[in-house]
């Protein structure tokens, strides 16, 4: 049964309020922004056709508090609510919430999220699924005796991670027995301490690991796509960096390999929606099974460049109850994306965060370039949310062609008043590494002497700022000073003075 | 004319050699310049060096001898350091509080937790408040032994950059 959507309330802020916003006017529905204490001058709040206030700056009390928005969409009279990343577009609990109050939640059924947000259970039900996975233990492991026996049977080196983690906490790798024990132990507490949870489970470690993901696409009547894969290798912290499809590391046969376990995988658990299947391949095009994100990537917009869909239409058609529009054999890959992640930090100074006030921007234009971003010159970028200002997506015919068209289109991009990545991601488009295409996910940590140089030309700009400061300074204290042989008498000039005088008494 | 600018930690001596029209020779530290600069609009310079073009632009303090300088590859906060100011500096010079006392933090953001009480002791390298800003949490440490004399801001404040936090007094 097909549902029309008219008016979707998004869950969120930032650039990917205003990227699902945009689809929305696209479809002819109407958008409903939420905002916090310190949201209210966003770009999303001024895009949308309507907004609402939530709470203070504090995500627990605003975009996290799954009362006020429920609320604010029935105030609204929003039939649908798209949660983005991040926030509430993982919760199982809120996805339920929306069905139980009769609104469409634009994303997949709370007990998929279930399923695919606790590792091991995601684990167990891909092993079912015929989809292969990393070496390693099925559940939980109580013990340390049982843990030390694990570890002897998959061998070193392993990895340790938390049943509930992300972004690389409650991980530790080991590749020495007598590391194992003080290993676990750290990893337990930092699970405890970081999500409440303190179970752990053990997986092989792969060497030289490439974090490839394929984006798939489910209807509510059983199909299933996937619309190729991206190469997300480049992380710091274990949080992406750049990303880039199609990877260089693909081979066609590998390609419709892991794209058939992909989605295999969403059929593993009648996924229905927009999510990504995440795979670490090594050397020898040997894959397994990561983890699945039930949600839209932030890196999503390559994979609309290069096969041409709409991700964000998709979604909300899927939500409609529409069938796919598309087929496997439609879906084929053109050219070359690459996307760089912009955040508002000090890569000089250990990657600190730099909020703040905007004062310039200029944003890169011209063939084969799209920004998503939110923030403006004036705007204040806060101190509560998440880094990353901008995403900066190139598009070319060519893997070589769109590097040069990313560095071009970094050099083009100027943002004042708060430190950015920008030098950073340039580094990278010159590294020899990227751009040969032969780089894992250790890249970062391998190239740290040529990423985190010291900028030889930056002597230079300081040298031309203290001219221009000089300058600047030296002439306004001479236009102050009285002029001596101005201010002496003249003659002339006071004879013409007179004649005016003369003249105008006259008329 | 030779005046002495600060740019961030550094000080630079600027000497202008010449000036004609746009022309510009000008001499940083032991660095000589030839330039041609235009101010093409308020605040705003266009600079050819060696064939290359640059552009600069200067903000306005609240400050006439301070400045804020975009060279759009990096952001700078400029002071002209004149004899006026140097003879403030020497003046104020006998109550300044050496570096290591104040603990300031380096980026607006929002004071988490303070690890320490009111005449407490601490060591240099002790963590005495966690400041988060952008869900990233950071530690700032004593940057030397002493007694906790003043704390200038509570849990769950927000602060700007190079806001005082704490103050640390030497041991009796």
């Amino acid at each position: 049964m097909i549902k029309k959507i008219s008016k979707v309330l998004v869950a969120n802020r930032g650039e990917i309020a205003l990227r699902v916003m945009r689809s929305c006017r696209e479809l002819g529905i109407l958008s409903v922004a939420v905002y916090s204490d310190v949201d209210r001058t966003s770009m999303h709040v001024r895009y949308a056709d309507q907004a609402f206030h939530i709470g203070p700056a504090a995500s627990a009390e605003s975009y996290l508090n799954m009362d006020k928005i429920i609320e604010v969409a029935k105030r609204s009279k929003a039939d649908a609510i798209h949660p983005g990343y991040g926030f509430l577009s993982e919760n199982a609990e809120f996805s339920k919430r929306c069905h139980q109050e009769g609104i469409i939640f634009i994303g997949p059924t709370p007990e998929v999220i279930s399923t695919m947000g606790d590792k091991i259970t995601a684990r167990q039900t891909m092993i079912a699924g015929g989809v292969p996975v990393v070496p390693g233990t099925k559940e939980n492991l109580e013990d340390e005796t049982t843990i030390l026996k694990v570890v002897k049977e998959v061998g070193l080196p392993v990895m340790i991670k938390a049943s509930a983690g992300g972004g690389g906490k409650g991980m530790r790798m080991v590749d020495k027995e007598k590391d194992i024990l003080s290993s676990l132990r750290a990893a337990k507490s930092e699970a405890m301490s970081s999500f409440g949870d303190d179970s752990v489970y053990v997986e092989k470690y792969i060497s030289s690991p490439h974090h490839i993901e394929f984006q798939i696409l489910g209807d509510q009547h059983g199909n299933v796509i996937h619309l190729c894969e991206r190469e997300c290798s480049v992380q710091r912290r274990h949080q992406k960096v750049v990303e880039e499809t199609p990877s260089p590391l693909m081979t066609p046969e590998l390609r419709e390999k892991m794209g058939q376990s992909a989605v295999e995988a969403a059929k593993a658990v009648n996924y229905h929606g927009a999510g990504t299947i995440e795979f670490l391949v090594d050397n020898d095009h040997n894959y397994y099974f990561l983890e699945m994100n039930t949600r839209l990537q932030v890196e999503h917009p390559i994979t609309e460049r290069v096969t041409g869909y709409d991700l964000v239409k998709a979604q909300i058609q899927i939500a409609e109850g529409q069938a796919l529009e598309i087929k496997q054999e439609d879906v084929f890959q053109f050219g070359h994306a690459i996307e760089c992640r912009i955040y508002a930090e000090d890569t000089e100074n250990n990657f600190m965060p730099s909020p703040g006030l905007i004062t310039h921007i200029t944003e890169p234009m011209g063939l084969g370039v799209r920004t998503d971003g939110y923030v403006y010159e004036g705007y204040e970028i806060p101190i509560h949310y998440d880094p990353m200002i901008s995403k900066l997506i190139v598009w070319a015919r060519t893997r070589s062609e769109a590097i040069e068209r990313m560095r071009r289109a970094l050099y083009e991009y100027k943002i004042t008043g708060v430190k950015t990545s920008i030098q950073f991601l340039e580094r990278i488009m010159d590294c020899p590494d990227f751009r040969n295409g032969t780089y894992d996910t250790h890249f970062i940590q391998d190239n740290e002497e040529f990423l985190l140089a010291p900028d030889e030309a930056k002597e230079s700009f300081e040298d031309l700022a203290i001219v221009t400061a000089f300058l600047d300074y030296h002439h306004k204290l001479k236009n102050a000073q009285v002029n001596p042989k101005s201010a002496a008498h003249n003659k002339w000039k006071e004879f013409g003075r007179r004649r005016g005088m003369f003249r105008a008494s006259e008329n | 004319m030779a005046i002495e600018i600060k740019l961030g930690d550094r000080l630079a001596k600027v000497e202008l050699l010449a000036e004609d029209g746009t022309q510009v020779k000008i001499m940083v530290d032991n660095k000589e310049y030839d330039l041609d600069m235009q101010q093409v609009e308020n605040g705003v310079y266009s600079v050819m060096y060696k064939g290359r073009s640059f552009n600069v632009e200067l903000i306005d303090t609240d400050s006439p001898k301070k400045y804020s300088v975009n060279t759009f590859y990096h952001s700078y906060d400029a002071e002209i350091i004149d004899a006026e100011t140097k003879y403030l500096q020497a003046r104020k010079g006998g109550e300044m509080d050496d570096e290591q006392s104040t603990i300031s933090s380096p980026m607006p953001g929002k004071v988490v937790k303070i690890q320490v009480g009111l005449g407490e002791e601490v060591k240099k390298g002790d963590t005495v408040i966690i400041i988060s800003a952008m869900k990233m949490e950071s530690e700032y440490k004593a940057g030397k032994d002493g007694t906790i004399s003043e704390i200038f801001v509570n849990e769950e404040d927000t602060v700007d950059g190079n806001q005082p936090l704490v103050f640390i007094d030497d041991l009796d």
